[in-house]
């Protein structure tokens, strides 16, 4: 849509151009007269036209552009017919110089192009065209026709037409090959200038593009040349040591916050009744189908609103797996306190229940997203590091949960009696707590936050049923790792365990990092066997 | 050694065991004998109710659940997968299928002797006794147990399933290993090698039953019992815990080993998916069906476990997750014990005092 809306802007913009020539002409306006004449004259001639075109189509004043860009073309298709008079555009009857309507005196003569003349009339045309003309694939085959001679694209016209392109993947063309030719330039001091700007932008393209220019023989002739070419590919190995630095830190970062999102109700679980909810990862998967739900639901009564069906899902997430949490927790665990193994059985058996219920009624398939706008795309920053939006939705997303069950649990009354009963069960009973509303509470607080938890990488990761046995062994890593039931522990662990993953796996693979890091929770365990945080006091 | 009275649930368990292993041997080949399915059918749930009294052991008598089992189980399973295929290689000469998808000509070095069975069962039992010694002595040192523990081992087998599932590792990949063509030099798939097979794990199931038996009522079992039961007064008393723990983990590992030997030459294959840990899962649900603590319930529950699963994961596939899963509640809930508490369940019960003085008074004349 936003393609159609800036073309008719540029349809705007010509069309004032073309209706406004009374408007002020820069100083050097183009000879618009002796122009049309030296098209109708001789090769020699019709080259220095050609020329004229050329740099009229660079650098160029808008109505000189208008002006020339269909004199070009005429020319190329032999529709230009001279006469005595000047010369007139046959096919919509007007004076070559004027544009007034007017017929040709005679029998008019349509000048014929040189074999050498005729490459850069079609220079002209294709760069007229580049910055005229209103459909996105005329000037993506003008582009094609100036990439076939890159020596020969005067300066400034490619930055010209960047400049005011819409379409970002045909900029982005655009761009690449500014940059080509003006490495390729004729002139070493426009070379050396296009080396530092490519070098302004490090990725890995622009590195092999600038180590190419190393056979060049002007690296080996020019001194300057060299220390350019050595300088830039220098700054381009820092930036893209920087972007990788980054990327790798973002998105360690971004997996953090999903094993955050994913522990942390597994957390608040564990450390108050000491189950261990082999459902959660389910619970993380039902999150994720209400947010497809809601995301339907909208299609059918409000389309309008459907790119913010992410944000609508929030509360609805939380408290349709709340609502399941406090049921199972009613039903079944509340029988089980005593006996913590079994109710890790009676939570699997309670995970299996919903895979298969979820299989039978949704089926087996991925469930298909919506892309909303801000989660979409992101931004290059710096290298090959893209600031992507989905994982900063996550990232986000994983701070405001982090922000609000700190304040549920440290700031409500709710919260002092949860952590009263996680310190001493029986103390708390003594004093008129009541544990077992507690204990049905928490459940649904920490069973709502693993159905955010399915929220937040729904836009990220594949839906279906089996999705959540993938997180319920790394969050189980982040419980064991953070130490029983406090938020700073589940933190640090996810930080740190989502870290060593990215760290790990470019090098030896996701299976080696997985490997190491089981290892390392293990010796860990040695050092401290309650985990980071562990609640100082007598173990239970 | 506590005696054991001839009408205890072992003893009859234990006799039925052997009298069906005799039955099937001594009907191989007439008319009467099992269809090549059930026999088959019955070898596997025997190797799978070896696998439930290994974690009943460790779980039931010494109160350390494993939720990673199924490494152990897989450890023998692949072992006795490369003995069958390179011993197929020595009598067919061809190289099994997963060698020839990655485009390998022979062997990897580390299959070298394989195809000598008690090599092959050596470095089963030397790598199943390093990989539960290490793990059992690092976990039980500084004191990892209940639900910890659980996690940790569900993490261990979960990674070696993520290990088992990369193709380069020369252990088959994410196909796993099948193409068993010989045994102990005699061909497989034949009616009398399956029944061969079935007698053979049915006799492996009683001989393990006889002997966790003598163990657990030894005074060493005894001591698995105090362990369970409270562990700190027993080591204020002087004993040492770590040694017993990791031995009985040791052992229960080689159990488990044991059972994965004679389960894959009766499926025909082994992949990853043993790994898996929903696999690992499944079998503490079996001991806690049968009932814990008890050999008699892992055995009752692995069987009908599995016997059901047989039936209805090809009567009725989409259903069979709902059945366990509610067989699980049901016993989590109503049966704390398993099965086991429906044994105790007698329909003559003692009279009440209260009963007994209005019987009596009736009585009296």
């Amino acid at each position: 849509m936003t393609h159609k809306v800036s073309s008719l802007l540029i349809l705007g913009l010509l069309a004032g151009a073309l209706l406004a020539p009374a408007s002020p002409a820069r100083a050097d306006a183009l000879d618009r007269a002796g122009l049309v004449q030296e098209l109708c004259g001789d090769a020699g001639a019709m080259g220095r036209a050609g020329a004229v075109l050329v740099a009229t189509a660079a650098s160029g004043s808008a109505e000189d552009r208008a002006f020339a860009a269909p004199l070009a073309r005429a020319v190329i298709d032999r529709k230009l017919g001279c006469d005595d008079a000047g010369a007139v555009l046959d096919e919509s009857g007007l004076d070559a110089v004027t544009r007034s309507p007017r017929a040709a005196a005679g029998t008019p003569r349509s000048p014929l192009l040189s074999l050498k003349n005729r490459p850069v009339f079609e220079l002209a045309d294709a760069a007229f065209a580049l910055r005229g003309a209103p459909d996105v694939a005329k000037r993506a085959a003008a582009l094609k026709t100036l990439e076939r001679r890159p020596a020969q694209i005067p300066e400034g016209l490619l930055d010209a037409a960047a400049a005011v392109e819409s379409d970002a993947g045909l900029k982005e063309q655009i761009d690449t090959l500014a940059q080509t030719a003006a490495l390729n330039a004729s002139d070493p001091a426009a070379r050396i200038r296009a080396i530092g700007r490519v070098a302004e932008n490090p990725s890995r393209r622009a590195l092999t593009r600038i180590a190419a220019l190393t056979a060049d023989p002007a690296y080996a002739a020019n001194p300057e040349f060299r220390a350019a070419v050595d300088d830039a590919t220098r700054r381009i190995e820092r930036g893209i040591a920087l972007g990788d630095t980054l990327a790798t830190l973002y998105n360690g970062l971004s997996f953090a916050s999903i094993l955050f999102m994913a522990a942390i109700g597994l957390a608040i679980i564990f450390g108050l009744m000491g189950v261990i909810n082999l459902a959660q990862g389910e619970l993380i998967m039902i999150g994720a189908y209400v947010t497809w739900l809601v995301q339907q639901g909208l299609r059918v009564v409000a389309p309008s609103l459907l790119d913010w069906y992410l944000v609508l899902a929030i509360p609805v997430a939380f408290f349709v797996t709340a609502a399941i949490g406090i049921a199972l927790e009613a039903l079944l665990l509340r029988h089980l306190y005593k006996r913590p193994l079994m109710s890790l059985l009676a939570t699997w058996a309670v995970s299996l229940f919903l895979v298969n219920i979820v299989r039978v009624v949704f089926g087996t398939q991925n469930m298909q997203f919506e892309t909303p706008f801000y989660v979409s795309g992101g931004v290059p920053v710096i290298g090959d590091f893209i600031f992507t939006w989905n994982r900063m939705f996550a990232i986000a997303f994983a701070v405001v949960t982090l922000a609000l069950t700190w304040a549920v649990v440290r700031k409500t009354p709710l919260g002092l009696n949860i952590r009263a009963v996680t310190q001493n069960r029986d103390m708390a009973a003594c004093i008129g707590i009541p544990t077992r509303r507690v204990d049905m509470m928490a459940f649904g607080l920490g069973s709502g936050l693993a159905g955010l938890a399915g929220l937040a990488l729904s836009p990220i990761y594949s839906v279906n049923p089996q999705m959540g046995q993938n997180f319920i062994i790394d969050s189980f890593m982040v419980v064991v790792l953070g130490g029983v039931g406090t938020i700073a522990g589940t933190v640090v662990a996810a930080l740190g365990i989502g870290q060593i993953n990215v760290l790990i796996e470019p090098l030896w693979g996701a299976v080696a990092a997985k490997v190491i890091v089981l290892l390392m929770i293990i010796a860990f365990l040695q050092w401290r066997p309650e985990g980071l945080f562990a609640v100082k006091g007598r173990r239970k | 050694m506590s005696r054991i009275a001839p009408t205890s649930p072992i003893v009859l368990l234990i006799g039925l065991i052997v009298l069906v292993a005799l039955a099937m041997a001594g009907l191989a080949g007439t008319e009467f004998a099992l269809s090549r399915y059930l026999a088959n059918a019955i070898g596997q749930l025997a190797a799978f109710a070896v696998l439930a009294i290994s974690l009943d052991l460790i779980w039931g008598y010494l109160g350390i659940l494993s939720l990673g089992h199924g490494l152990f189980f897989a450890l023998g399973g692949y072992v006795m997968a490369m003995y069958l295929l390179k011993h197929s290689f020595v009598v067919t000469g061809t190289v099994p299928d997963f060698l020839q998808f990655m485009g390998w000509k022979d062997f990897p070095f580390y299959w070298a002797g394989f195809d000598f069975f008690p090599y092959a069962l050596a470095v089963a039992v030397v790598v199943t006794l390093l990989v539960s010694g290490i793990f059992g002595y690092v976990s039980f040192r500084s004191r990892v147990g209940g639900v910890y523990f659980a996690i940790i081992t569900q993490a261990l087998v979960y990674v070696a399933m993520l290990l088992m599932f990369r193709n380069d590792t020369g252990f088959g990949g994410n196909n796993g290993m099948t193409g068993f063509s010989v045994l102990f030099g005699w061909p497989m798939g034949t009616s009398g090698m399956i029944t061969a097979l079935a007698v053979a794990s049915l006799a492996v199931l009683a001989l393990v039953l006889v002997l966790c038996r003598w163990l657990v009522g030894s005074r060493f079992g005894a001591l698995m019992l105090a362990t369970r039961d409270d562990e700190t007064r027993l080591r204020t008393l002087g004993y040492e815990t770590l040694r017993l723990k990791l031995i009985v983990w040791c052992l229960s590992a080689l159990i488990a080993m044991v059972a994965g030997m004679l389960y894959v030459p009766q499926v025909g294959i082994i992949n990853p998916r043993v790994l898996s840990p929903e696999l690992s899962l499944e079998i503490a649900v079996w001991v806690a069906i049968g009932g814990r603590g008890h050999l008699v319930g892992a055995v009752v529950g692995a069987l009908l476990v599995n016997a059901v699963k047989f039936w209805l994961s090809s009567a009725a596939p989409d259903i069979w997750p709902f059945i366990l899963s509610g067989l699980i509640v049901l016993v989590v809930l109503v049966f704390p014990n398993g099965l086991m508490d429906l044994a105790k369940f007698k329909l003559v019960r003692p009279m009440g005092p209260k009963r007994m003085a209005e019987e009596m008074g009736e009585a009296r004349p």
